[in-house]
């Protein structure tokens, strides 16, 4: 009987394999990479109707995040401020700029500016700024260096892998209430600042939700 | 090969367990029940209709191929942010704020409080302020929020149709009060709703002064001034009773449902709970006599409970007058008047005698309550029985209302009849579905010249008027009203009217030609007013922040019942006791306990919400005792001894099928399902009215049948001479709720008597498998020695085989539920459904169980003996509410193949509705049956229309989407859902409570502060939530008490939720004393049957 299949037949079943292997890998690779916030989130930086410099005011003038974004301490939202707020200062400042137009025109008509969202979670999600501005964790660790962005983008991936890193070691994000707000607050060291998280942790009783209950309802 | 696995046939003596049922065909244990437990859900429940499922893969398969071509929609849309322009006060987004408002229904408001999103009210619970409720609400004032947001409402004015503007409306009523201002009103006629407002008193005051000739009536198809009007003519001044049950130890219901309708019922019910809430042996408890024609949620709590047709209910009232009275030694000459008023009542002489000695020995602490439909003699006797046991001014006060200001609409109907109306302003109500049937009322609102109707919905009296001016939902008007006892409450609204309307006030105050029109300033000025002297400003603030106007609830009255007047009205009633049979029949109109009297009917979830005794959503039927259907035929044949073969046709998988039956009363026919309902009376047919409206909404269309033809003026809620017949083959499908996921035959409710309690506390733990169990969790398991906070957080594994999650969170939240109290009111359950997003589904999807209510109220009804045969006429009733029972080691979470349903570090089971990909395991393998499946988008889709499929409407209506609470997902299709414990009242908490920690360790959520919405909503306190690894905390008290047990707790669970086991407080010299209540008879007889159970 002749053979069937020839003496190179037998390798094929492991080059298929490796082959197999190899694609998997990359697809999974790319899907990993591609496919995750990391990729698809960080660095989204959309154009506002208004050019809103946050450089400029919170940078250069100094002004705190919490004149704009009231109700942080207090809200799940940290709330994006009423167009009133802007003309707190802009009815005398810059009050005929060609680009404040559109706050000029939503100050009178009531109608709101429709800023585009930077920072999404899904609707099952449910973050609360309140409770960690409160305790220890700083705008920057989520939002960055929004002290010097002219245009505010997407800084982290806010994925729940990375929402899981700071809850499983919050001593190494937690820095002293009054630096909450300060966007350039720099620890002496990273020893340092884990020794005082350690610290922190222990005196304010901090415990970070891990289950699925703390953030899906 | 494969093994096959065999369970051991069962011992005969396990089969004769003890027994609960939960329907008629459950007890006769048809071939048809027995297949339908034995399917894993209720047919249907698990399959798409025309479809299978190869069918159903090619399809899928080709629409993945397709969807997968364009690789479409990769860029994530972009949203938009849409902060305010002008920030209003006190908005802050992402937090609720509160107002206090109250519901006015009839002459009693309800107070409350409403949760609002952004000014978008989203809940409802009762005002805490109000100390008689205690911040409880009740089923129809939770429901009320969708009314708002209702799609069907009316939505303009109108005038025959055509839109009207609101100046147009304003001009309209203007003018009229004009023209009729030269004439004193002669011709102008007014048909209003009854009203607890005093700014609309103060209005009809100045109207009737204005137009002096003008006829101003009030109507109500559910009336309760019986008791009002008895007291006012034998007082000489308007009183109406106010009962204090929570004071009384004997309280005797007359055909009265006073814990669950009618004026105050929540206060009520609250105290009555009061009276009952035994924390150990030996503890006080009232005691309740109930004396009723239908089963109402009062007769289930009742300790003895007498069936009696509701006309012999006047003569019986008599004769226990008269033993009473007697009895203390009291009114001579009137018990005799009474006792022959009495005559030819036929009852058991021992019960009365034994009832009326109960009530003498507690002088001072009983109370009679007499139901509102009962007779002004009745009202008269009961009132004056009262006063004979001191029950006034201790257990009942008689408060000093005011005048009633309407005349009747018989009255209004003859005016119009003899041509005396020409505009008729009907304000409210809906004459034309309820008025009494003899008066035509259609057809006499044709006759008028001018009808201008002022409602809510453009329904059957709308239709038929010339002009429909559009109500406004007390959540967006401003008003005022008094409470059950007469407290000044406020209606404040919190959002804009939704839709052009305007408030009866402002309606009235246009006709009057007032120069105050706005609704607010005309109660700023009545409520300031009660107030003069004070600073008003700073009156009306408090009254608006408190939600009640302080100490302004009516006085008492000082006057005495003579027993010659009372004598007097006796000797002139003539209530002959009827021979009742199958061919005189006597009906009974009711109340729904959903739809109210009709006016709730296109309430989705009150039409889900199951009745509390025949558990039928969607629907009203005849109910009838089982003797009368046995005579009627339409009972299955009777039963061999041993297996019961019965009509397989009558409940076919679950779904109940009702034969038709046609009632007639003078010439008036209905006709509608029958339902047979144990513990009525033999010969009394009850009815709830309210359905079969003409009035098409999404909900309320084809939903029930009529009732109200067979309400005249003279017998406007009973009646006898009632002939029924059954209607041919005809059938119809009725969902009923009850007989889906029966627990067969376990100590799932463990009830006991009192004085049996009292010697043996510890009877709950001892009944049961898990007291003789394996010591997992039995009586003299290890775990049962440790405290509560400790096992909380170990949980000894006891043999189960799975590892369990760790519990080391800071809280452990648990449950208490106590059946002593729970009154299986519904409440919760739509308090449940209106925090968690839960969506109605329609009656065809409840009939194939799919009903998705996330707590339930089991109830059980038991009749003291074994035997499968026989149908009960008489039995006690057990309720049991049911939800996700978080056990410790939950079944569910074994099962998931997705890890979508864990435990997190506290306790609770957790549903990751994003992870779950629908495979249903988890209910599969649920003991307590708890899960709930979202088969079709019901958030989605239109009730009907869930089997177009991709061609059906799609998308929520953005009215309903405006309830939502945004704290909660809205699952979607696909997903398992069920009770969470309120997790974002929870997170909610703990946030809170962190927040304001701040840099310091003050993280422990203090007790007291969550509040489930089930527990909130309560109104007899039944339920007790909190962190059970604190031993001070509520419901760590709670669970500590011996009547503690878990449901089903032989499974080794280990459920967070427990229950207190429901006691009964009988009279050892009553004629139907037992020695343990009914269910407990049975449980001891199945599985003792040679005794030895103590």
């Amino acid at each position: 009987m002749s053979k069937i299949f020839p003496k190179w037949s037998n390798t094929v079943p492991l080059k298929v394999l490796i082959i197999l292997l190899v694609l998997g890998g990359t697809v999974v690779g790319l899907v990993t990479y591609y496919f995750t916030p990391k990729y698809t989130r960080v660095g989204y930086a959309p154009t506002q109707p208004v050019a809103f410099d946050h450089s400029l005011h919170s940078g250069q003038l100094g002004i705190d995040c919490r004149y704009c974004h009231s109700h942080v301490e207090q809200s799940r939202h940290s709330t994006v401020p009423p167009t009133s707020t802007c003309m707190n200062c802009h009815n005398q400042i810059k009050s005929e700029s060609a680009a404040l137009e559109l706050v000029r025109a939503s100050h009178e008509s009531g109608e709101s500016i429709p800023w585009v969202r930077v920072h999404e979670l899904p609707d099952f999600t449910y973050f609360d700024h309140s409770v960690h501005v409160n305790r220890g964790i700083s705008c920057y660790e989520c939002h960055g260096q929004v002290n010097e962005m002219e245009v505010v983008h997407h800084d982290q991936p806010f994925s729940m892998g990375w929402c899981l890193e700071c809850h499983r070691e919050p001593e190494r994000y937690v820095r002293p209430p009054e630096e909450i707000y300060n966007m350039d607050w720099q620890p002496e060291s990273e020893e340092a600042r884990v020794e005082m998280g350690v610290e922190f942790v222990h005196d304010w009783d901090v415990n970070p939700p891990l289950s699925c209950s703390a953030c899906h309802r | 090969m494969k093994r096959v696995v065999k369970h051991p046939e069962p011992e005969s003596g396990e089969l004769t367990g003890p027994k609960y049922w939960r329907s008629l065909d459950e007890v006769a244990d048809t071939p048809g029940f027995r297949e339908y437990l034995e399917r894993e859900f209720p047919e249907g429940a698990s399959s798409i209709e025309g479809v299978d499922r190869r069918h159903f893969i090619k399809i899928m398969a080709a629409s993945f191929a397709l969807g997968g071509l364009g690789m479409a929609g990769c860029r994530r849309p972009e949203s938009h942010i849409l902060p305010y322009a002008q920030q209003p006060e006190q908005v802050i987004p992402g937090r609720p704020l509160y107002y206090a408002t109250s519901m006015p229904l009839r002459n009693a408001a309800v107070p409350l409080l409403v949760e609002t999103h952004q000014a978008r009210p989203t809940k409802i619970e009762g005002n805490p302020t109000y100390t008689p409720h205690g911040g409880k609400s009740d089923l129809i004032s939770q429901a009320s929020v969708l009314n708002l947001y209702d799609p069907d409402r009316s939505r303009s004015h109108a005038r025959e149709g055509a839109t009207l503007s609101g100046e147009d409306v304003a001009s309209l009523l203007e003018e009229t009060g004009g023209k009729y201002s030269e004439n004193g009103g002669a011709g102008l006629a007014f048909l209003a709703e009854a009203s607890a407002s005093p700014t609309r008193r103060a209005l009809v005051a100045e109207l009737k002064k204005k137009f002096p000739e003008s006829i101003w009536s009030e109507y109500e198809p559910v009336d309760e001034g019986a008791a009002e009007s008895a007291l006012t003519r034998l007082l000489g001044e308007p009183a109406r009773p106010y009962y204090h049950p929570g004071k009384a130890t004997r309280i005797l219901a007359l055909d009265s449902d006073f814990i669950h309708e009618g004026n105050g019922h929540i206060y009520h019910s609250l105290s009555f709970a009061n009276g009952r809430r035994v924390k150990q042996a030996g503890d006080p408890m009232n005691r309740l006599y109930s004396v009723e024609s239908g089963y109402t949620v009062t007769g289930g709590m009742a300790d003895h409970r007498l069936r009696l047709s509701t006309s012999k209910v006047p003569a019986f009232a008599f004769r226990l007058a008269a033993r009473v009275l007697s009895e203390l030694g009291q009114a001579a000459d009137l018990v005799a008047e009474l006792e022959a008023a009495a005559d030819g009542l036929e009852v058991d002489e021992a019960w009365i005698d034994e009832c009326a000695k109960d009530l003498a020995a507690n002088r001072g602490e009983s109370l009679v309550i007499a139901g509102p439909h009962l007779p002004e003699e009745v009202q008269a006797v009961a009132c004056f029985l009262n006063q004979a046991l001191d029950a006034v001014g201790n257990t009942v006060d008689l408060l000093a209302v005011e005048e009633k200001q309407g005349r009747s609409i018989g009255e209004l109907a003859e005016a119009v009849r003899d041509g005396r109306v020409r505009t008729l302003f009907i304000l409210g109500g809906n004459p034309a579905l309820n008025a009494p049937a003899d008066l035509n009322w259609k057809e006499l609102q044709a006759e008028v010249e001018e009808v201008i109707r002022f409602g809510y919905y453009r329904d059957e009296t709308s239709k038929i008027a010339h002009y429909h001016v559009n109500a406004p939902h007390y959540l967006e008007s401003w008003g005022d009203a008094r409470a059950a006892d007469g407290t000044v409450l406020p209606v404040q609204p919190m959002i804009l009217p939704l839709f052009p309307s305007m408030t009866e006030l402002e309606l009235l105050a246009r006709i009057l030609g007032r120069e105050q029109k706005e609704p607010y300033e005309l109660v700023y000025e009545t409520v300031t007013g009660m107030r003069a002297g004070d600073d008003a400003e700073r009156v009306f603030r408090r009254f608006l922040h408190d939600g009640l106007l302080a100490e302004s609830g009516y006085p008492a009255v000082d006057g005495q019942l003579a027993e010659e007047d009372v004598r007097e009205l006796v000797a002139g009633a003539e209530f002959p006791v009827p021979s009742l049979s199958v061919d005189n029949l006597e009906v009974r109109l009711i109340r729904d306990a959903r739809t109210d009297d009709g006016r709730f009917m296109n309430n989705g979830w009150l039409q889900e919400c199951p009745d509390p005794i025949t558990k039928i959503a969607w629907d009203n039927a005849i109910l009838v005792s089982p003797r009368l259907a046995e005579e009627l035929r339409i009972l299955p044949g009777s039963p061999p001894v041993g297996i019961v073969r019965r009509n397989p046709n009558r409940i076919q998988l679950g779904r109940q099928v009702a034969p038709i039956a046609e009632l007639e009363l003078n010439g008036r026919k209905i006709r509608g399902p029958v339902h047979v309902q144990p513990g009525l009376a033999n010969y009394t047919v009850v009815i709830p009215v309210g359905y079969g409206r003409e009035f098409d909404g999404r909900i309320s269309q084809g939903v029930g049948f009529d009732a109200y033809p067979l309400k005249t003026t003279d017998h406007p809620d009973y009646a006898t001479g009632v002939a029924i017949t059954i209607v041919g083959d005809e059938t119809m499908q009725l969902a009923n709720v009850q007989e889906h996921w029966s627990m067969e035959g376990r100590a799932i409710i463990r009830e006991a008597n009192k004085d049996y309690y009292d010697e043996n506390p510890d009877f709950a733990a001892r009944m049961g498998m898990e007291s003789h169990a394996p010591p997992n969790l039995g009586p003299d398991a290890e775990a049962r020695q440790m405290p509560l906070h400790e096992r909380s957080r170990q949980t000894p594994r006891g043999y189960s085989l799975y590892e369990h999650p760790e519990y080391d969170g800071r809280h452990q939240w648990g449950m208490a539920i106590d059946m002593n109290t729970c009154i299986g009111c519904n409440a919760c359950v739509v308090a449940c459904q209106s925090e968690n997003n839960i969506p109605i589904v329609g009656k065809d999807q409840v009939l194939r169980g799919r009903e998705m209510h996330w707590i339930r109220i089991d109830r059980y009804f038991s009749t003291g003996r074994d035997d499968a045969g026989e149908i009960a006429e008489d039995p006690q009733v057990s309720l049991q509410p049911m939800l996700c029972q978080h056990c410790e080691n939950a079944p569910c979470e074994t099962v998931c193949p997705v890890n979508a349903t864990v435990h997190d570090d506290e306790g609770l089971n957790v549903m990751a509705y994003n992870r779950c990909i629908g495979t249903r395991y988890c209910a599969n393998n649920c003991p307590y049956k708890v899960r709930r499946f979202n088969f079709f988008d019901w958030n989605e889709r239109e009730i009907g229309k869930f089997y177009h499929g991709p061609l059906g409407p799609k998308g929520m209506d953005e009215l309903h989407k405006m309830q939502k609470n945004p704290d909660v997902s809205v699952r979607m299709r696909g997903v398992m859902e069920k009770c969470t414990f309120c997790t974002q009242r929870i997170e909610a908490a703990k946030i809170n409570q962190k927040a304001a920690a701040g840099a310091s360790s003050d993280v422990e959520v203090p007790d007291g502060t969550i509040q489930t919405a089930c527990q909130q909503a309560c109104p007899t306190d039944a339920i007790a939530f909190g962190n059970i690894a604190d031993p001070e905390s509520e419901v760590s008290k709670w669970k500590e008490r011996d009547r503690d047990y878990a449901v089903l707790g032989y499974l080794n669970t280990r459920p967070r939720v427990t229950y207190l086991a429901k006691l009964r407080n009988p009279n050892p010299n009553m004629p139907d004393y037992a020695q343990r209540p009914m269910s407990a008879q049975e449980y001891y007889s199945r599985n003792y049957p040679n005794g030895g159970a103590e």
